[in-house]
């Protein structure tokens, strides 16, 4: 076993390699705008160059005169779109500002003229000669800046129905025997996924084929049905594979339906590759987010009271937020709790979900804060978390499922040596270089959603399994074909996977970490009601139930129960009874406690997403620990970060070594998140200033070294038949204030502002 | 296609153009000139298109293009090499990368033009009857990818980074593949796969 492929322990699966290997290293993985079209005209967009305000007049004369122009489309001549409502609304949009529409601006860089030429280059040319005449108004920018609103978010967001709270928070901290207030700023931050914001569109009479990045092909194709406001059957989104997602392929983003709509009106295929700088703007974004957290603890240790206030930006036009405060609020033991989350609106993008949407910037306050007040209490930070450990959620009094923090925590601090840590800050070093020791907890709520799957098996065992699942560098293809094998009892080399393609049984958004768990779930089940039509077949003498459950486990039993119990089915003979060549089963799984709706939700591109806190008798997460050490250059200023360890309990692994690999760039985003990533804004125009990716800080190879991932084995039978937990949003959470405590244990200044970088240092 | 326009005048004169590209130095100047003596002076309007001739996986390939098309665009818009991927198109994030030559290009700002007469080698032209390149392989192996968006242009680059003599310390192989962006952060195991695959490579 090689490093990159762990050992597997008790309840995970084999570590194979992907099945989409061969394709991605050979250049032969297609991604949207790998398509063949035939004779396409390419578009080009041009976006807005104030913020607020209104479009006075287009000077097109010079942007016409290139050879090649097709067409140039603005507000004034733009196909008709109908709105769409955004997807927490019960919609499919990211956002509800619709450009085209009118001369009226609300953001900068929105799209305001598509032009359509016989090449590229062409499009590109005459798009930088289209002249456009503003009346521009001055906009607001983000929290501070004058004109901004703020309101609660319960009540202008569907999704977000309650500040958690129970107890006496203000009595409980105000009679506390230490206590913390401290307030803790996260910036915007663009999700960059390699891929461009591609669209290329084709009609084929009324039918629609959309080759788009996606994370979510059937709310796609719903969405731009609705705004062609044609059939959705007759639109097909298709992406065998996707480029990187992070969430900004989640909803639908307002080009496809114009590209689509102008492609019709051409009668022509259109392929429209947005620039990088364009990507910052046309689609969403993580929004910069400011809290306030109140801890009171007794000297021991305890928490007696946790408040935590947190404010986002979203824009003029919808109120979009992440609302973390439902996990925060329930991560420790704490009788006395208290939250509230507010939207601030400004003339801005609507943002939308990054990976861990919530908890990347509440954990970052939350775990910044017990690590202040391990300090305070002269208590190790491992132990403050032990101490207020729980087996129940302090909001509702709910059981998690599984919860394996402290074992994490143990784990981690094992591997990275916490037990050498000299506790004072400033007290470690290495010549010029200070150093510092920094954890902090990470959780994620387990969701699932309804999925659908078509499982085909031919008597050589050949299987061909078929769901609209996302290819977005999570080893989907992978564990998908390793559960059809495994339930099915066929070699791995014999099952093909495909996915992508709205024209495939539905599979839910690949968001919010819920993809390998729906899906496999709905996978085996199918792969069983195969199996049950074999064994009738075969045994037509027995209570079929039985034998299928004494066999191979039926419903909702968990994946390595029915490994334990399985038996080769001798296919041959199976087929002969039955007299087909083929065996073909198609089914619809939704988890426990998914609304009536589901399934009709499930085809109409509405995933009804279940899990975390909002279960029923219990609660669903994920949990790991991070530690990390840093090192701060105590004349320079340079930080480094040379170790990141993390360790992670997520139910069951399919795949250890895709699994490893999401948790160690999970590990790397982290870090990233704390130490590089930040859109800078121009608050005068409200504009994003360094939308590219040399000036927008990714970790490159030479920023990254000593990532080690641990995986403890657990087994979770009160979530999903899968047994799984999801991790891909799991390992990136929490790094952030590991790191931020890292600083201050080798400089003894805290810091409570991302990105942490070299000025910002006052040794 | 039309070699007639040679006027002086030309806001882009191909011969001024190529000497005035000469600078980038991604080919040695007289292969650069022997290619634009062939060819009469191009077009006056620069969307009018061009010949030109590339040299892709050994095979000859005769086009007729934009002057201002990129190697990467001629790549996957017209030669139905779509490997190469674009991820910024402006040399930042080496999602293009081949080889021209021995060198590894960001094939978004080069010029189909300027790489006339000289050796390009992308991403599919490594793997020969169905045995992988020892690059590739190393990649599978160290689960080098994940969204997969990258990995052409980190391989090439990596294959470049190896026979440069930059491969020698794990230490190097991060500080050469760092033009090589990776969202997904699959970095530890791109230096594994770079370490596994340099000894053979080196091998020949």
């Amino acid at each position: 076993m090689t490093a990159a492929a762990p050992e597997p322990k008790e309840n995970m699966g084999q570590p194979v390699s992907r099945y989409d290997a061969v394709v991605k290293v050979t250049g032969r993985a297609t991604y949207a705008s790998d398509m063949p079209l035939d004779n396409p005209a390419y578009a080009f967009l041009v976006t807005s160059a104030i913020a607020k305000g209104r479009i006075d007049r287009f000077g097109l004369d010079d942007a016409r005169g290139v050879r090649g122009v097709i067409e140039i489309v603005t507000y004034e001549n733009a196909p008709k779109l109908k709105d769409s409502k955004l997807f927490s609304d019960g919609g499919y949009a990211g956002t509800t500002i619709q450009p085209l529409k009118s001369a009226e601006i609300s953001h900068d860089g929105e799209i305001i003229a598509v032009v359509v030429a016989e090449s590229y280059e062409a499009a590109r040319e005459a798009a930088n000669r289209v002249k456009v005449s503003y009346t521009a108004t001055a906009p607001s920018a983000t929290f501070d800046s004058p004109g901004t609103t703020a309101a609660a978010a319960k009540g202008q967001n569907a999704q977000f129905k309650e500040d958690a709270k129970v107890g006496d928070f203000a009595k409980a901290f105000d009679a506390a025997e230490v206590k913390l207030t401290a307030a803790y700023d996260t910036p915007t931050q663009h999700h960059n996924p390699m891929e461009l914001f591609t669209t290329s569109c084709a009609w084929m009479g009324d039918n629609l084929v959309i080759y788009e990045g996606s994370q979510y092909v059937y709310g796609l194709k719903n969405g731009v049905a609705e705004q062609l406001g044609i059939d959705a059957d007759k639109v097909r989104v298709v992406n065998p594979y996707v480029g990187g997602g992070f969430g900004s392929r989640g909803s639908m983003t307002p080009r496809t339906a114009i590209i689509a709509a102008i492609a019709r009106r051409l009668n022509r295929p259109i392929k429209l590759v947005p620039t990088r700088d364009q990507g910052f703007t046309i689609t969403t974004y993580r929004a910069e987010t400011r809290h306030e957290i109140k801890l009171g603890a007794s000297r021991d240790g305890k928490l007696v009271a946790l408040r935590h206030e947190g404010a986002e930006i979203s824009s003029r036009a919808d109120a979009y937020c992440v609302g973390g405060t439902k996990t925060t609020t329930r991560l420790y033991a704490c009788a006395n709790v208290d939250s509230l989350v507010s939207i601030v609106r400004a003339d801005r993008n609507t943002p939308g979900f990054m990976r861990s949407p919530p908890e990347v910037p509440y954990l970052f306050a939350l775990e910044s804060a017990m690590d202040e007040l391990a300090v305070k209490l002269n208590i190790d930070p491992v132990e403050l978390r032990r101490i207020n450990d729980t087996t129940n959620e302090p909001i509702g009094g709910k059981p998690y499922t599984s919860r394996a923090l402290m074992a994490c925590f143990d784990e981690a601090a094992k591997a990275f040596g916490w037990a050498q840590r000299s506790p004072q800050p400033r007290s470690m070093s290495d010549g010029d270089w200070l150093i510092g020791h920094g954890c902090a907890a990470t959780c994620y709520p387990t969701q699932m959603a309804p999925s659908a799957a078509r499982v085909r098996l031919q008597r050589d065992g050949r299987t061909r399994v078929e769901i609209a699942g996302h290819e977005i560098g999570t080893g989907a293809y992978t564990v998908i074909a390793q559960t059809a094998a495994e339930r099915l009892g066929v070699p791995l080399e014999k099952v093909a996977v495909f996915m992508g393609d709205s024209d495939l049984p539905p599979a839910p958004v690949a968001g919010g970490s819920n993809s390998t768990a729906s899906t496999c779930s709905a996978v085996m089940m199918v792969c069983d009601q195969i199996r049950q039509r074999l064994f009738k077949a075969v045994m037509p003498g027995q209570s079929l139930t039985d034998r299928a459950k004494e066999t191979v486990g039926l419903g909702q039993t968990p994946a390595t129960q029915a490994a334990k119990s399985d038996r080769p089915l001798d296919l041959e003979k199976a087929f002969d009874a039955l007299g087909v060549g083929v065996v073909e089963e198609y089914g619809e799984w939704k988890p426990e406690g998914a609304p009536l709706d589901s399934f009709r939700a499930m085809h109409s591109g509405h995933p009804r997403l279940v899990g975390g806190h909002q279960m029923k008798d219990q609660i669903a997460y994920a949990f790991g620990a991070e530690f990390v050490e840093v090192r701060v250059n105590r004349f320079t200023h340079e930080i480094r970060c040379p170790r990141l360890v993390g360790a992670f309990a997520a139910g069951r692994i399919v795949n250890p070594r895709t699994a490893r690999s999401q948790l160690m760039g999970g590990l790397i985003w982290g870090m990233s998140s704390a130490l590089l990533e930040a859109t800078e804004i121009d608050e005068r125009n409200a504009r994003y200033v360094n939308d590219n990716l040399a000036d927008y800080l990714l970790p490159v190879n030479a920023d990254v070294s000593g990532v080690e991932v641990i995986m403890l084995s657990e087994q979770d039978d009160r979530i999903n038949p899968a047994g799984v937990k999801g991790l891909g949003e799991l390992a990136n959470v929490g790094t952030n204030a590991a790191i931020c405590n890292a600083i201050h244990h080798a400089t003894g200044q805290r810091i409570r502002k991302l990105p942490v970088r070299l000025e910002n240092i006052e040794v | 296609m039309s070699n007639t326009s040679g006027s002086k005048q030309s806001a882009f004169d191909r011969r001024a153009f190529m000497a005035g590209a000469a600078g980038s130095a991604l080919v040695p100047l007289t292969a650069r000139a022997a290619a634009a003596e062939a060819r009469a002076a191009a077009p006056q309007d620069p969307a009018l298109p061009v010949d030109v001739t590339l040299h892709v996986n050994g095979k000859e390939k005769r086009l007729s293009i934009d002057a201002r098309t990129t190697v990467l665009d001629a790549l996957r818009d017209h030669l139905k090499l779509t490997g190469s991927k674009k991820g910024c198109d402006h040399g930042q994030c080496g999602a293009c990368t081949v080889l021209i030559g021995d060198r590894r290009v960001v094939s978004c700002l080069t010029l189909a033009l300027a790489a006339e007469g000289q050796e390009i080698t992308t991403i599919e032209g490594l793997a020969t009857d169905d045995h992988l390149h020892p690059m590739q392989q190393a990649f599978i192996d160290n689960d080098a990818f994940q969204c997969g968006y990258c990995t052409p242009g980190q391989i090439m680059s990596a294959i470049a980074c190896v026979k440069e003599g930059h491969a020698g310390s794990e230490a190097d192989i991060r500080e050469y593949m760092s033009g090589n962006i990776c969202r997904c952060a699959a970095y530890p195991n791109i230096v594994a796969a770079v370490k596994q695959a340099a000894p053979e490579i080196m091998k020949g």
